[in-house]
C-alpha cells in the first residue's frame, strides 16, 4: 500500500486514497438490472428506444434515464420497462418483414388476455419504434395480432411488452420545459473553436 | 432603498444555490454507479444555472457581473445557508442534504412563481419543472433507500440527525419577512417551513426513517447575515481558483 496525494484534482486528494498493490477481483453480477428506455420527442410522436439503464427498480431507472437520455435531447415523455420483460421476435433481413416468418402458434394460449406494446425496428441501425398496442394472450400471440391489426411497413425485428409492464413519465412534461435553454450542456455553445483559431491567429499577429 | 428587500431575498437564493451546486458537483466522477453521477451531476448543474438566472436578475438590478458576484466575494459576504456549504461528507449526508434542500426549494419557488414582483415570478415559474425532477429524485431514492437494509438506513438516519438543525437554519427569519409578505414579493420562511414539515413527513412515513422532534432542536442560524462554518471559505477558493488567474478572460 501506497499513499497517492498528488493528483491536480483536489477532489481526488480529500479521499486520501491508498494505491492497493493487489487489488482483489471484481465480483461477478455486481450490478443491479437493467431497463430499457423509450423517448418522445414531442407529443403525439411515437416512442423510440434510447438504451438501457442499470436500476434496483422501475421508478429509479426513470430517474437515471431521464439525465442519461434527455439532459440535452428534447423530450416530452419517457417509458421504462426491464429487460427481461421485452419479449423478442426473431431477425429478418433488410427488406423483409419477420411477420412473413413468425414462429409456429399452434394454438392461441388459454392465458387471459392482456394489453401489450408492439416495438418495430424498420432497418438495422435503426432504433425500435413504438407501432402501437394489441391485446393478446401472450407475447407470441401478441405478434400474431399485430400482424393482422397493426399493417404497417415491414419490421425487421419486433419487441412485445405488457402493458403493465411499462412505467409511463407523461404527465410533467415541465421537467423538460427549460432542455433547450441549457446551451450550457451542448460543446458547441462554447466554439471553443473559433477561440482557438482567433488566439492562433492573436499568436501569429 | 426599496431595492433592498428584494435584493436581499435574490442573493439567498442565488447563493444557496450557487453553493449546494458546486458541493454536488463534486461528486462528478465519483457517484455511487455511473447512472447516478450522470444524474447528480445533472441536477448540480441545474443549480449553478438557476443561481445564474438570480445573479443575472441582480445584475440588472445594479449588481456587479454574474462572474465577479460568484468568483470574487469571501465567506463572509455569503447569504446561502449553512446547510449547503457542508462537505459533501459521504453519499447518505448528500442525499438527505439534497433531500431536505429540494423539498424546501420547490415550495420555496410555487411561492415565488406568485410573487408581486414579475421578474422573480418569471425565473421561479420557469424553472419549478427543473426543480420537480430533482424533487422526485431525493424522494425516491430515500424512500428506496430508507427502507432498504439496515445499513442503508442506519446511515440515512444519521445523516438526517446531524442534517436537520442545519436544514431548519433553510428557514431563518429575515429582517426583511416582513417587508416581502406586505408587498406579495414572498410569502416569508416561516409558512414555508410548515409546509415543508409537512411535505418531508410525507415521504418519510414511507420509510423506516425518524424525522427529528423539531421542537426541541436549535436550528442552525447565521447564514443569512454572513456567518459560516469554516467549510466555505476553501470551498469559494477552490470554486474561484481558475476565474482568479485571469477574471478578464472570456469563456
Amino acid at each position: 500500500m501506497t499513499q497517492n496525494s498528488s493528483s491536480i484534482d483536489p477532489r481526488v486528494n480529500r479521499l486520501h486514497l491508498e494505491t492497493d498493490d493487489h487489488p482483489t477481483p471484481k465480483p461477478a453480477l455486481d450490478q443491479l438490472e437493467t431497463f430499457e428506455v423509450f423517448h418522445q420527442k414531442k407529443v403525439g410522436a411515437a416512442y423510440t428506444y434510447v438504451g438501457p439503464v442499470h436500476a434496483a427498480n422501475e421508478e429509479i431507472a426513470f430517474l437515471f434515464a431521464k439525465e442519461q437520455y434527455s439532459r440535452r435531447a428534447i423530450c416530452s415523455g419517457m417509458w421504462v420497462a426491464k429487460t427481461q420483460h421485452v419479449f423478442l421476435s426473431g431477425y429478418a433481413d433488410d427488406a423483409t418483414s419477420i411477420y412473413d416468418n413468425l414462429p409456429t402458434l399452434s394454438e392461441v394460449p388459454n392465458a387471459a388476455e392482456q394489453s401489450y406494446e408492439i416495438f418495430h425496428l424498420k432497418k438495422r441501425g435503426k432504433a425500435h419504434q413504438h407501432a402501437g398496442s394489441v391485446t393478446a394472450r401472450s407475447p407470441l400471440h401478441a405478434l400474431y395480432v399485430a400482424k393482422e391489426v397493426l399493417q404497417t411497413s415491414p419490421a425487421v425485428n419486433v419487441w412485445v411488452i405488457a402493458s403493465a409492464h411499462v412505467l409511463r413519465q407523461e404527465q410533467d412534461q415541465d421537467m423538460w420545459a427549460t432542455t433547450p435553454d441549457k446551451k450550457y450542456r451542448e460543446a458547441m455553445a462554447y466554439r471553443v473553436q473559433d477561440k482557438i483559431e482567433k488566439f492562433k491567429a492573436e499568436q501569429k499577429a | 432603498m426599496p431595492n433592498l428587500a428584494v435584493k436581499n431575498l435574490l442573493y439567498q437564493l442565488a447563493d444557496d444555490q450557487l453553493i449546494l451546486g458546486h458541493r454536488n458537483s463534486e461528486w462528478t466522477g465519483f457517484g455511487p454507479i455511473l447512472e447516478e453521477d450522470i444524474a447528480f451531476s445533472s441536477m448540480a448543474q441545474d443549480k449553478l444555472g438557476h443561481s445564474l438566472a438570480f445573479y443575472s436578475l441582480l445584475h440588472a438590478l445594479g449588481e456587479g457581473e454574474p462572474d465577479t458576484v460568484a468568483f470574487m466575494r469571501n465567506a463572509d459576504q455569503f447569504h446561502n445557508c449553512q446547510l449547503v456549504e457542508l462537505p459533501i461528507g459521504e453519499y447518505d449526508f448528500s442525499l438527505i442534504r439534497h433531500f431536505l434542500y429540494d423539498n424546501a426549494e420547490i415550495l420555496r419557488f410555487e411561492a415565488l412563481s406568485q410573487s408581486s414582483h414579475p421578474e422573480i415570478a418569471k425565473i421561479a415559474t420557469k424553472l419549478k419543472g427543473e426543480v420537480k425532477y430533482h424533487v422526485l429524485h431525493a424522494n425516491t431514492m430515500v424512500k428506496q433507500l430508507g427502507s432498504a437494509t439496515a445499513e442503508s438506513i442506519n446511515r440515512l438516519q444519521n445523516s438526517l440527525d446531524y442534517a436537520f438543525p442545519y436544514a431548519l437554519g433553510m428557514f431563518e427569519p429575515s429582517e426583511y419577512g416582513q417587508e416581502l409578505h406586505d408587498t406579495g414579493v414572498f410569502i416569508g420562511e416561516a409558512a414555508l417551513q410548515t409546509e415543508w414539515l409537512a411535505r418531508i413527513t410525507l415521504v418519510l412515513e414511507k420509510t423506516s426513517l425518524k424525522l427529528p422532534n423539531v421542537s426541541t432542536i436549535q436550528p442552525v442560524y447565521g447564514g443569512r447575515k454572513g456567518q459560516h462554518t469554516s467549510h466555505l471559505q476553501p470551498l469559494l477558493d477552490e470554486m474561484a481558483e481558475v476565474f482568479k488567474i485571469d477574471p478578464s478572460a472570456e469563456w
